[in-house]
């Protein structure tokens, strides 16, 4: 896989991607497995922020996406931006959760907002197998949702859950905001010709 | 509720550091053959406006917007005897104070090179006119001046555009904005009240002592930064990690802006208009992968939980940038063998 065919990749991931990108990938999608790994992997990432709905779909689906994207290129009704707004909301949204599909093996259970690993003992002491307890919505949990721990001792049928993988990494990432902004902004005051004001987009300075 | 304030102190050691940092790599003009075409009293503008910081002495008051947020800050910048001082107070929020005292004029920086056209690798020869494209607009008046606006097109979809009107006299930039691939204002910083001192010094001393008196008459100033100004102090403040990585991807045009290497946790990388930092972190426990964003106006946060050879990390890309590059730069970091 060249390094264009990555960033178009990429691209895609952020919506940013032209209509030719979308083609040229699409069309390089079935032949080749590194490009596809690459894409379930972005997706595995991406799903984790978003919380996308999970659906099982075939590789082929890249096939039906390129020939919908062919005959919606002869269609006149479109004007050039609603097309390429089309092409997202249609035919992306597909494509996102084939990718997810995928990444669902490649899955590992984790516990918690802090994202730590299964050996750590939970702080309220509940039982760690409800985690791994079959649900109604088995394949949520799978893909990252966290049982609450029950209060008081009545547990209820169905742990609550919530998609612990997306907050945790919005919470990690506002973390870092705190933590690092204040180094970036050294650098950034000193290398852009702001002069002092990117220390301005610093939340909390410190001395 | 002033606290404790830190003065750094003048080294001779890291303007040498500086020189020859900036003495590596070849130094090409713009002039060059099949480099794209810009326009060349834009590209002046973008010189003068480079060396102006640090000749003029001026003070303000500037506005930071984002989104429905407003900064407002108290700006002052003195240059005397070849020796320039800064200082910021916010005026809300936090109202926090950085100041940078002994900045010597001749240590520039590469940001103030890559505006200056030189190219800071042979690869790089055309310098910035490869990654923008540069245009005058129409003037606009910005804090009672008149000022010259350079139209600033990204040439690739890595970095942001960005509108900046400098002040026809002096050549200081008055307002800067950053614009989005889909043309949205992301932040506009722009003056919105300014005063220049004459440049002989002495009154450029008044204003700064102004600024003291209107501090002194202020109980408002909740903490008192030194922001850093050589690379060795940078170093010092920066955590690090068990083992030396490397940032295998950048977009072109974009250059260290100091010389992190090894296990330094951050790397900081320019391309003159746009700055974004890389940390990272070794964790001693398994992740699940996945990334996290936060959008602060032109600003994101993206963390990145990934494995590299059998190591879990968290990788944070903090800059003015769009998601997708700092998707990619994370996706590049690995270990040196």
């Amino acid at each position: 896989m060249n390094e264009r065919m990555r960033e178009s990749l990429s691209a895609l991931m952020d919506d940013e991607a032209n209509e030719l990108e979308l083609e040229r990938v699409l069309s390089q999608l079935g032949s080749e497995p590194e490009l596809r790994q690459t894409w379930s992997r972005y997706n595995l990432a991406r799903n984790a922020v978003q919380g996308d709905q999970l659906a099982h779909l075939d590789w082929d689906i890249s096939g039906r996406v390129q020939s919908a994207l062919e005959s919606s290129n002869t269609s006149s009704a479109f004007s050039a931006h609603a097309a390429r707004d089309g092409y997202k909301n249609r035919l992306l949204r597909p494509l996102i959760s084939v990718g997810v599909a995928a990444s669902v093996a490649l899955t590992v259970v984790i516990g918690g907002q802090q994202l730590a690993g299964l050996e750590n003992p939970d702080a309220y002491g509940a039982d760690q197998s409800v985690a791994a307890n079959p649900s109604p919505v088995g394949i949520l949990n799978i893909a990252g949702a966290v049982p609450l721990p029950a209060s008081y001792g009545t547990a209820p049928a169905v742990p609550q859950l919530q998609p612990a993988v997306r907050t945790a990494y919005e919470d990690l990432a506002q973390q870092r905001l705190r933590k690092y902004m204040q180094q970036h902004a050294e650098q950034a005051a000193l290398n852009s010709p702001q002069g002092l004001v990117p220390f301005a987009r610093v939340p909390e300075i410190r001395e | 509720m002033l606290l404790k304030r830190l003065k750094s102190i003048y080294k001779p050691s890291s303007v040498l550091l500086l020189s020859l940092f900036a003495a590596v790599g070849a130094v090409a003009g713009a002039a060059a053959t099949d480099c794209p075409e810009a326009e060349s009293e834009a590209l002046q503008w973008l010189d003068r406006m480079s060396r102006s910081l640090r000749q003029v002495s001026y003070q303000g008051v500037v506005t930071l917007q984002r989104g429905d947020e407003m900064q407002v800050m108290q700006i002052s910048h003195t240059v005397d005897g070849g020796i320039s001082s800064e200082r910021l107070t916010e005026l809300t929020g936090q109202g926090a104070q950085v100041e940078r005292d002994y900045h010597p004029v001749e240590c520039v920086h590469p940001g103030d090179r890559l505006l200056r056209l030189e190219a800071l690798s042979p690869a790089d020869r055309c310098g910035i006119t490869m990654h923008y494209r540069f245009t005058l607009a129409d003037d606009e008046r910005v804090a009672g001046r008149n000022t010259v606006r350079i139209k600033i097109e990204p040439r690739d979809m890595y970095r942001f555009g960005y509108m900046m009107a400098l002040d026809r006299e002096t050549g200081i930039l008055l307002k800067s904005q950053i614009i989005s691939h889909g043309h949205q204002v992301l932040e506009t910083m722009q003056f919105a009240d300014l005063s220049y001192a004459d440049v002989q010094g002495a009154p450029g001393e008044l204003a700064l002592a102004e600024v003291e008196a209107a501090n002194a008459a202020s109980d408002s100033i909740a903490v008192v930064h030194e922001a850093e100004h050589s690379h060795n102090e940078a170093a010092q403040s920066v955590h690090s990690v068990a083992r030396a990585w490397v940032v295998g991807w950048l977009p072109r045009g974009f250059s260290a802006t100091d010389a992190s290497l090894g296990n330094s946790g951050r790397r900081t990388y320019t391309d003159g208009l746009s700055v974004f930092s890389v940390f990272l972190e070794d964790l001693n426990i398994e992740i699940k992968p996945g990334e996290g964003l936060v959008r602060q106006g032109g600003t994101i946060t993206y963390t990145r939980g990934l494995d590299i050879a059998g190591q879990p990390v968290l990788v944070t890309v903090i800059g003015e940038v769009p998601a997708n590059t700092a998707r990619m730069v994370a996706n590049s970091v690995s270990w040196v063998k």
